[in-house]
């Protein structure tokens, strides 16, 4: 397979997936919002965190303009100049499977491109007046029909494997930071304030599809630490980190087998199996304290593997170099 | 028959002196085509505007595009598609077939020969100095015999049609046409949205082109055809044209590359894989060949592949089409055409052209510089419409510049008479009817090593102004499907 073709093929899955993790993460946030239990600073301030956009939306509209969920939406949805936007990660998708059309399949490509230009067409912003559910739900619903498409109407061969590969490094530093920055919002919130507490971790849950299978496992009792240690921890749970991460190092051991020593990847395999290992040991010896310092280091160790991937595979010469 | 054909064509007349593809007369179909043509009349006006709209969008969900500005990111148009299908009978179609091999049969010959022996120029049949003269012609390219013999792998031939419905050619394209694309595309959305009407028509399928042309490209190998690494090479993404390398790629199950993408170690081209290097046998290159090989063409660039001519000339990899193909559809060589294939073939051209004033000839440029207010003068080197002087519709200033340019340098002009183009009806969205447009048509020919083969119809541009000539999509044109009907059972 070609080094730049490999390139497109992996950030497109991470664009995809970051797509459909934003517009949940914003519809959940509105979600959260109505129901006035928390202040709306407490509401919208950690999407921005999140995405990482927090120093640039305070420095240009100031710390108070974070409390306006109107303003914190339009910006993460349509604003050119946040590169984690909706539109900014549609319009990225498209690009790199624009430059692939060859290699993905008409449907695939087909549905992206419509998704582009529902976005950027009057259609798109329409329904975010009209229904501002309705325009998330589309977004996600699009992306999930990307996804069956290209399970479904591709080879399952090297471009298909760099694809699912970029959606789970992306899931996996997503799903950490969420639960991260959750945890940094609740040191906002009054320790004893139950109810509060236990609205932030359902959003939580939400904002990444595991309400239902944690309710399944816990049997409807919602501690903090009991939502944190599923979206970490929970093996057969798949937006979960440990999950991610082995998904991750499996995927990757069919792009560049571990017997095959000649191949370049090396390193990237290695790592990944590191960092798999480390979360199966990790997962024994657990508790809530160390949970920062775990999270941390997996999100710094997911963007390490990426810039190694590129490095080893797509032909980067610096680590900033890539089809981003 | 006219009452046969209701509320679609009503009304639609064609100008006098032109031949029309579908109407013989008002109301009056063309005898060869006239089923077609009436089960299309039926359609009501509300009818077909819908099916034109449902046409459009379904181009634009496929990212049937083309670059408006090739370095203004995200000006994709798409390209204007006309419902209304050009229809060719099976009868003139078999005979254009015959014409368009026999002529690019001779073209081929005469690259070879340009690039070898010389023999054509020796034996007088065409001045030496206009062929060394010509732009393209390449001469550190000589003496190169490329892997697979073939040069014109992939040929568009532009043809007109004279007002007696003459077909004429207007110009040859053997370096690398484009266009194919559409043809295949606009045959899927017509076949969506008029399922009935096409079924009925018994029309030659055009859908095996992508099979056709990796089985060319295959055949054309340096190494064993069945095990060769054949690619597209492609400017990229923001190349006006990109749409249909990608399609190219994609329908053939071929790798789209770019120059980047590929090296030269050893004057053997190679690929630059995610598990190392891999060998690459025949290139179908899109790209300009300035832009092939720094070494050869363009010191100066960092653009296109080190080395690639080299790995040519030692007949390691195939290019299709070969570089220096340009000297063949030279404006004034196109005028010797018919002489070439007299010479290679020992036969008589079967494809008319249009009438050609080579200025280098002395009496020629008398002719036209006696008659510069009938012709249309070309620069031989220039196309989309630019150079050119448009002898009835021009100034006298224009025309004195003209004839000072030709007399400064003869060489670069020829000139021809006006040449009334057929006409096709056509869906006008500000009349909101039937009106007659210009249609050319650019049919493709393949050639493998076993020899050439014709898609069936080809790219039939139209000029969607009224009264226009120009058919360039640059320039307001637009396509329509051709319909290459079947022969009688």
């Amino acid at each position: 397979m070609i080094s730049r073709v490999a390139d497109h093929c992996f950030w497109l899955g991470r664009y995809l997936e970051r797509t459909e993790t934003t517009a949940r993460l914003l519809s959940v946030t509105r979600n959260l919002s109505f129901d006035g239990n928390l202040t709306p600073l407490q509401c919208w301030l950690p999407v921005l965190i999140v995405s990482g956009e927090e120093p640039r939306f305070v420095e240009r509209f100031g710390i108070e303009t974070a409390s306006e969920g109107e303003a914190v939406e339009r910006d993460m949805t349509w604003s050119d100049d946040n590169p984690a936007s909706l539109r900014r990660s549609v319009n990225a998708a498209r690009e790199n499977a624009r430059s692939i059309r060859e290699v993905i399949s008409l449907e695939v490509w087909e549905a992206i491109n419509e998704l582009y230009l529902w976005t950027n067409g009057r259609a798109g912003q329409s329904e975010y007046g009209a229904d501002r559910h309705g325009f998330y739900r589309h977004v996600r619903l699009s992306c999930q029909l990307v996804s069956g498409l290209l399970r479904s109407t591709m080879l399952h061969e090297p471009p298909l494997n760099f694809i699912r590969f970029g959606k789970l490094l992306e899931r996996v530093g997503q799903t950490s930071r969420v639960v991260d920055v959750h945890h940094h919002a609740l040191t906002l919130v009054e320790k004893s304030h139950k109810v509060v507490e236990t609205a932030l971790w359902l959003a939580l849950l939400r904002a990444c599809s595991g309400f239902e299978p944690f309710m399944k496992r816990s049997q409807g009792r919602v501690t903090g630490d009991a939502v944190a240690d599923f979206l970490v921890f929970e093996p057969l749970f798949p937006k979960s980190v440990v999950y991610g991460v082995h998904a991750a190092y499996s995927r990757f051991a069919r792009i560049r087998p571990p017997a095959e020593r000649d191949l370049p990847g090396g390193v990237t395999l290695e790592r990944l199996r590191a960092l798999d290992a480390w979360l199966a040991r990790s997962a024994a010896a657990r508790s809530p304290e160390g949970m920062h310092d775990l999270l941390t280091h997996v999100v710094d160790e997911t963007s390490g593997i990426c810039d190694t991937v590129g490095r080893e595979m797509f032909g980067y010469e610096t680590a900033t170099e890539s089809a981003q | 028959m006219s009452e046969n054909v209701s509320t679609l064509f009503d009304g639609y007349r064609a100008p006098e002196g032109t031949w029309d593809e579908l109407f013989e007369g008002p109301g009056l179909p063309r005898h060869d085509v006239r089923q077609a043509v009436e089960s299309l009349g039926t359609t009501t006006a509300e009818a077909f505007v819908r099916c034109q709209s449902l046409a459009e969008l379904a181009l634009l969900n496929q990212g049937v595009t083309f670059s408006v500005y090739a370095d203004e990111r995200g000006t994709e148009k798409i390209f204007p598609f006309d419902l209304v299908p050009r229809i060719l009978s099976a009868r003139d179609w078999s005979n254009l077939v015959k014409g368009l091999k026999q002529r690019v049969r001779a073209l081929g010959m005469f690259l070879d020969d340009v690039y070898g022996e010389q023999r054509i120029m020796a034996e007088g049949v065409i001045p030496r100095e206009l062929v060394l003269g010509a732009k393209h012609f390449l001469p550190a390219l000589s003496g190169v015999r490329p892997a697979g013999d073939v040069r014109v792998h992939i040929a568009g031939i532009d043809l007109i049609r004279d007002g007696d419905g003459t077909f004429r050619v207007l110009e040859d394209n053997v370096r690398t046409p484009s266009g194919v694309s559409y043809v295949l595309e606009n045959r899927l959305v017509t076949k969506k949205v008029f399922p009935q009407l096409f079924e009925k028509a018994r029309v030659q399928p055009v859908d095996h082109y992508p099979a056709r042309l990796a089985e060319a490209l295959r055949s054309v190998s340096p190494r064993d055809p069945e095990t060769s690494t054949v690619v597209v090479l492609t400017p990229g993404p923001y190349n006006s044209a990109y749409f249909e390398h990608s399609f190219l790629a994609r329908t053939m199950g071929l790798e789209l590359v770019q120059a980047p993408d590929l090296f030269v170690d050893d004057d053997t081209v190679f690929i630059r894989t995610t598990r190392g290097p891999r060998r690459v046998d025949v290139i179908y290159r899109r790209t300009d060949e300035a832009f092939l090989d720094p070494e050869v063409f363009r010191p100066d660039s960092l653009l296109g592949v080190r080395g690639l001519i080299r790995a040519w000339r030692a007949g390691n990899v195939t290019l299709a089409n070969a570089p220096g193909n340009g000297v063949a559809d030279d404006k004034a060589i196109y005028a010797f055409v018919p002489d070439m294939i007299r010479f290679y073939l020992s036969e008589e051209a079967l494809l008319q052209q249009v009438r050609t004033l080579v200025c280098y000839r002395d009496a020629d440029r008398r002719e036209v510089l006696d008659h510069l207010g009938e012709m249309v003068v070309k620069a031989v080197d220039e196309s989309g419409g630019y150079g050119m002087l448009m002898g009835p519709q021009a100034s006298a200033a224009e025309r004195e510049e003209f004839r000072r340019r030709i007399e400064a340098d003869p060489r670069k002009y020829i000139a021809q008479p006006l040449i009334e183009l057929s006409t096709c009806p056509t869906w006008d969205k500000e009349t909101k009817r039937m009106e007659p447009r210009r249609v050319d048509l650019r049919p493709y020919v393949l050639t493998s090593r076993s020899g050439p083969w014709v898609l069936p119809g080809g790219l039939t541009r139209v000029a969607l102004r009224a009264g226009s000539y120009v058919v360039n999509s640059s320039q307001g044109g637009g396509s329509k499907d051709t319909w290459v009907l079947k022969g009688a059972a």
